[in-house]
């Protein structure tokens, strides 16, 4: 097919459009905004994502992103380590993180379970929350994956493998967002919810 | 609930076509290929979603354009009037508006159009493999209580994630596959003995109802019910756990899953004799629209007003007795009959639209 770009944007145009979120028409966008863009904005860009990437890492407990071999919160000893808060990606980390209610520590397994897409138990980082379990005093272990198929699976699957270790073992729950209406609640949504409901004190 | 105003941009054959529409029959005729099953699709699409034709998304979008664009204004039995602008892309997601709001899933939609559409392609019901007759159930199902699309989709899903996992043994169960493959049987057994509870409920409900339905087309007596459905998975009686763990070998050699839901089956009987292999063609074609009547009818008593009516192509086949019956046997609200000639004489179209080369006339 014949471009209607120079081969230089059309290149930076298709990179743009693999990333997540951007379709063709954004970027698009983006590639017309940085080419108009001062140079020095657009050199302190692409400083910032080879840095990022050079910089970042897993860190080795519990595979968060971090800039050294241990990341802060692993690195924290006002941490309470006997809770340790599992999740499918970094960006959950900082989903709860925000909350400011988990003073826990956390692993990441970097994934769900998702035959389809080529990831049994092997490919995520289970091993490694193993043996973080045996080492560092846990006593609950709070499930925090999607609550949709691939990480209800997740979830199941650990319990099942920690469950005979004689820790708590807990799912979070699935319910209504604070603040909504019942009324606009989907049906699934709602089923779970009024399936985990609490009894109220007197 | 009454669909007022349709309109079609780039969808199948209509480039660009509107009309409005009232209660009542309204007849669209045209020749053959000009679009008239076309125009009714189009209104079955906001219904369920999907073509009524069985066919993917891409097949609705006008060779040449990116997208089709689907436009209806219905007004409900209150008074209440709903916009709703559903766009079919071929790549990527399909949107939904309803009243300039965007739907955050576009299977929101279910329930807010409803429509029964009766096609010659009908008779699969009888004739066809086993998926025909779930999928009608599932649907059926849909229609009744959207929230169960929920219930179908996430079978779906597990189904695809499970079959994936066998396929990766290679056949070979080893201890590493097994101990997955425990906690996807249990997602499977969960969700899919829910699916077996709800669909053996909705065959209670309909049962009556096609024995009725089918008495009345084939204009039988009143005390005789020749009609028999059956929905009895072997998996009900024995647990589905129990079952995915019988069969797991198997499974693993096969690389699929040889039990569960997705295999079901209605069997359909007309005087204790199975329908597919020992009614006539005749039979056959009256059990259909029997089935189809029923969930109508269903639909019509639990919602409280009936859905849209389309008839594509079907007065045609059947003999002048049939059709009088069915269209008596109708709780009439608003009926599309599409044809290519002139309609029987017991249809009293109340208009007529003519469709020539994806164009429409309204007389």
């Amino acid at each position: 097919m014949n471009s209607a770009y120079t081969p230089p944007m059309q290149a930076l145009i298709d990179a743009l459009g693999r990333l997540p979120g951007v379709g063709p028409k954004g970027a698009q966008r983006i590639a017309f905004h940085l080419l108009k863009s001062d140079s020095v904005d657009v050199e302190r860009l692409a400083h910032s994502i080879t840095e990022a990437k050079a910089l970042v890492r897993f860190c080795d407990h519990c595979f968060n992103f971090s800039d050294g071999p241990i990341c802060r919160i692993c690195d924290d000893d006002r941490r309470d380590s006997s809770m340790l808060c599992v999740v499918e990606e970094s960006r959950d980390v900082i989903a709860i993180e925000k909350t400011g209610e988990f003073r826990g520590r956390y692993h990441v397994l970097l994934g769900a379970m998702n035959p389809l897409e080529g990831i049994g138990p092997e490919q995520l980082k289970i091993r490694e929350l193993l043996a973080r379990l045996d080492t560092e005093g846990v006593k609950e272990v709070i499930l925090c994956t999607n609550p949709n198929t691939e990480g209800d699976v997740t979830a199941m699957y650990l319990a099942r493998l920690l469950k005979p270790l004689g820790l708590r073992i807990t799912r979070i729950a699935s319910g209504l967002p604070v603040g909504g209406d019942l009324e606009y609640a989907d049906e699934l949504t709602l089923g779970r919810a009024l399936e985990g409901r609490r009894e109220m004190p007197g | 609930m009454i669909i007022q105003h349709l309109e079609l941009t780039d969808f199948r054959n209509y480039v660009s076509a509107q009309i409005t529409l009232t209660d009542g029959v309204t007849a669209v005729i045209g020749d053959n290929g000009q679009g008239k099953t076309n125009l009714v699709e189009a209104l079955s699409y906001l219904a369920t979603l999907k073509s009524f034709r069985g066919v993917p998304t891409e097949a609705m979008i006008r060779t040449g354009a990116d997208t089709a664009v689907i436009r209806a204004t219905i007004t409900h039995v209150d008074g209440r009037e709903v916009l709703i602008e559903a766009e079919l892309t071929r790549t990527g997601r399909n949107k939904v508006l309803v009243n300039k709001q965007k739907l955050a899933k576009s299977r929101d939609l279910l329930g807010v159009v409803r429509t029964t559409v009766f096609s010659p392609q009908d008779l699969n019901l009888v004739q066809d493999a086993p998926s025909v007759r779930r999928n009608f159930l599932d649907d059926a199902l849909v229609a009744l209580w959207p929230k169960h699309d929920a219930l179908c989709s996430e079978v779906e899903r597990v189904l695809k994630q499970r079959n994936a996992l066998l396929k990766q043994s290679g056949g070979r169960l080893s201890p590493d596959i097994a101990t997955t493959l425990d906690v996807w049987d249990e997602k499977l057994a969960t969700h899919g003995t829910q699916l077996g509870d709800v669909r053996a409920q909705m065959l209670e409900m309909l049962l009556p109802q096609v024995q009725e339905a089918y008495v009345e087309l084939a204009e039988l007596n009143e005390d005789q019910t020749p009609v028999g459905m059956v929905y009895a998975p072997e998996w009900r009686t024995q647990g589905l756990a129990r079952c995915l763990s019988e069969c797991r070998n198997d499974d693993v050699r096969r690389g699929s899953s040889t039990v569960g839901p997705h295999r079901d089956d209605i069997e359909l009987s007309i005087n204790g004799l199975p329908a597919r292999t020992h009614a006539s063609q005749g039979e056959q074609r009256t059990l259909a629209l029997a089935l189809r009547l029923a969930v109508h009818r269903l639909i019509t008593t639990e919602i409280g007003s009936p859905p849209v009516l389309i008839l594509d192509d079907v007065l045609s086949e059947l003999d002048p007795h049939r059709s009088a019956a069915l269209l008596r046997h109708f709780p009439l609200g608003q009926v599309l009959i599409t044809s290519a000639g002139v309609l029987p004489k017991t249809a009293h179209p109340d208009f007529s639209v003519h469709i020539a080369g994806g164009t429409i006339r309204e007389d």
